[in-house]
């Protein structure tokens, strides 16, 4: 276990390796996976992680047609493609503060993949540690990977499920700005995509960042315990949703309630935002 | 130009943007995008009261394409010196082709989010012209 992690104080520390880890293991292609997820879906182009694959959220994960993500057929031929295995260590790093990585790594939890890490510090460490980066894209022997089942109820929450919830612990991970709906009703930003702004009934409001310092590594448990918990009210134990606009920077909020705070019981409104926001007679503070 | 130089010509113009920075003398200034999906842009323009354009800029933060495009737009738009109507009539998809269908994939949005803020800067002025009956007159 690396020390820089074990001393967070974390409940999965696990679930994270750091920069130096990655750079020791970046030649392991048989056993670790290298994946780049980023918001600037330029970023890879312009360099990444020697041995590190790209996935898009956008083009790669969402199904084209439907709003969700993708089938399990083209999630095994995305990991066929990528080479990764169903044994494989899938390393995720990204722009923003991992928030796109953290994304990717819910999406590979739905459909079971177990073994998923994140690289704390994300790109922006990467590069402020001025590590190597590339512009050539690895190729890899395209890999066997069965057909998985997605289990869209542990980890998922629908909008039957969070009209079940409210009263309970939910966390709305936007910025102050959207949770008030007031930045919905600014003229000229019309593309945040809701008919109406504000927020779900009784959800707390923690911007997803608070739980990151200014290098993009996670803030330690105690600090995180004292923002989710301290302020926002939420308590070990508690079935919590987290929800943003589309699911995304929740993901993230996700990630640090599962596997930095060990809550058991984490689900991530995907709908989020615009979806709510657009629903007729859902219920909406300000 | 393959897909190659159509990213290192994007990846120029967000890290050199051409025409970026807050202007003075702006009679519009029109903010655009979405500070936290994909980028955000605010457009300043001064128009000649005569539908041309006496000045124009731009401010913002975001990726690679939203920056990078807004740069190209508004350098083509001041560098063949088009008209505000000519501005309103500035096809996306003909942007979209300039920098590459290729590179930009399904961000059509970030790609379109410069241009789309000056076209309705435009429509600002050119409403407000309507409404005051000189408002280069009115704005000195």
């Amino acid at each position: 276990m690396e020390q820089e992690i074990q001393q967070k104080g974390y409940a999965h520390p696990e679930a994270l390796v750091t920069t130096e880890w990655v750079a020791e293991n970046l030649d392991d292609k048989d056993n670790v996976r290298i994946v780049e997820s980023d918001e600037d879906v330029l970023l890879y182009e312009i360099g990444h992680v020697p041995n590190s694959v790209k996935i898009d959220w956008v083009e790669d994960l969402n199904d084209p047609l439907v709003r969700d993500y993708l089938d399990p057929e083209h999630f095994a031929s995305l990991m066929a493609e990528k080479g990764i295995t169903p044994d494989t260590t899938v390393v995720f790093y990204g722009d923003k503060n991992n928030w796109w990585a953290t994304y990717a790594l819910w999406v590979f939890r739905l459909f079971g993949h177990e073994k998923v890490v994140v690289m704390d510090g994300g790109r922006v460490k990467w590069e402020a540690e001025n590590r190597t980066m590339t512009q050539d894209a690895p190729s890899f022997p395209r890999a066997e990977y069965p057909v998985p089942e997605r289990d869209d109820q542990k980890i998922r929450a629908f909008k039957e499920d969070v009209e079940k919830h409210i009263g309970k612990a939910m966390v709305d991970v936007r910025s102050p700005g959207e949770y008030t709906g007031e930045l919905l009703h600014m003229p000229d930003y019309p593309q945040e995509g809701a008919m109406r702004g504000g927020h779900i009934p009784g959800a707390a409001n923690v911007p997803w960042a608070r739980a990151v310092r200014e290098d993009g590594t996670f803030k330690s448990a105690d600090e995180l315990r004292g923002i989710y918990e301290g302020e926002a009210g939420l308590a070990q134990g508690e079935d919590v949703i987290a929800y943003c606009r589309i699911g995304e920077r929740s993901s993230h909020t996700w990630f640090v309630l599962k596997y930095l705070l060990g809550y058991e019981n984490v689900r991530n409104y995907d709908g989020s935002w615009t979806e709510w926001g657009n629903l007729v007679r859902a219920p909406i503070e300000r | 130009m393959d897909r190659k130089d159509r990213i290192a010509r994007l990846v120029d113009h967000a890290g050199n943007p051409r025409h970026k920075g807050v202007f003075d003398g702006a009679q519009v200034v029109m903010p655009g995008g979405s500070p936290e999906c994909g980028g955000s842009v605010v457009v300043y323009l001064k128009g000649d009261g005569n539908g041309r354009i006496e000045g124009l800029s731009w401010t913002g933060q975001g990726d690679t394409i939203s920056m990078g495009a807004t740069s190209i737009a508004l350098e083509r738009v001041l560098g063949e010196d088009l008209t505000m109507d000519e501005v309103l009539d500035f096809d996306y998809e003909v942007l979209l082709q300039e920098i590459g269908r290729d590179v930009i994939g399904s961000r059509t949005r970030n790609a379109t989010m410069g241009l789309s803020t000056l076209k309705s800067a435009v429509r600002k002025y050119l409403r407000e012209r309507l409404r005051s009956g000189d408002l280069d007159r009115a704005a000195g």
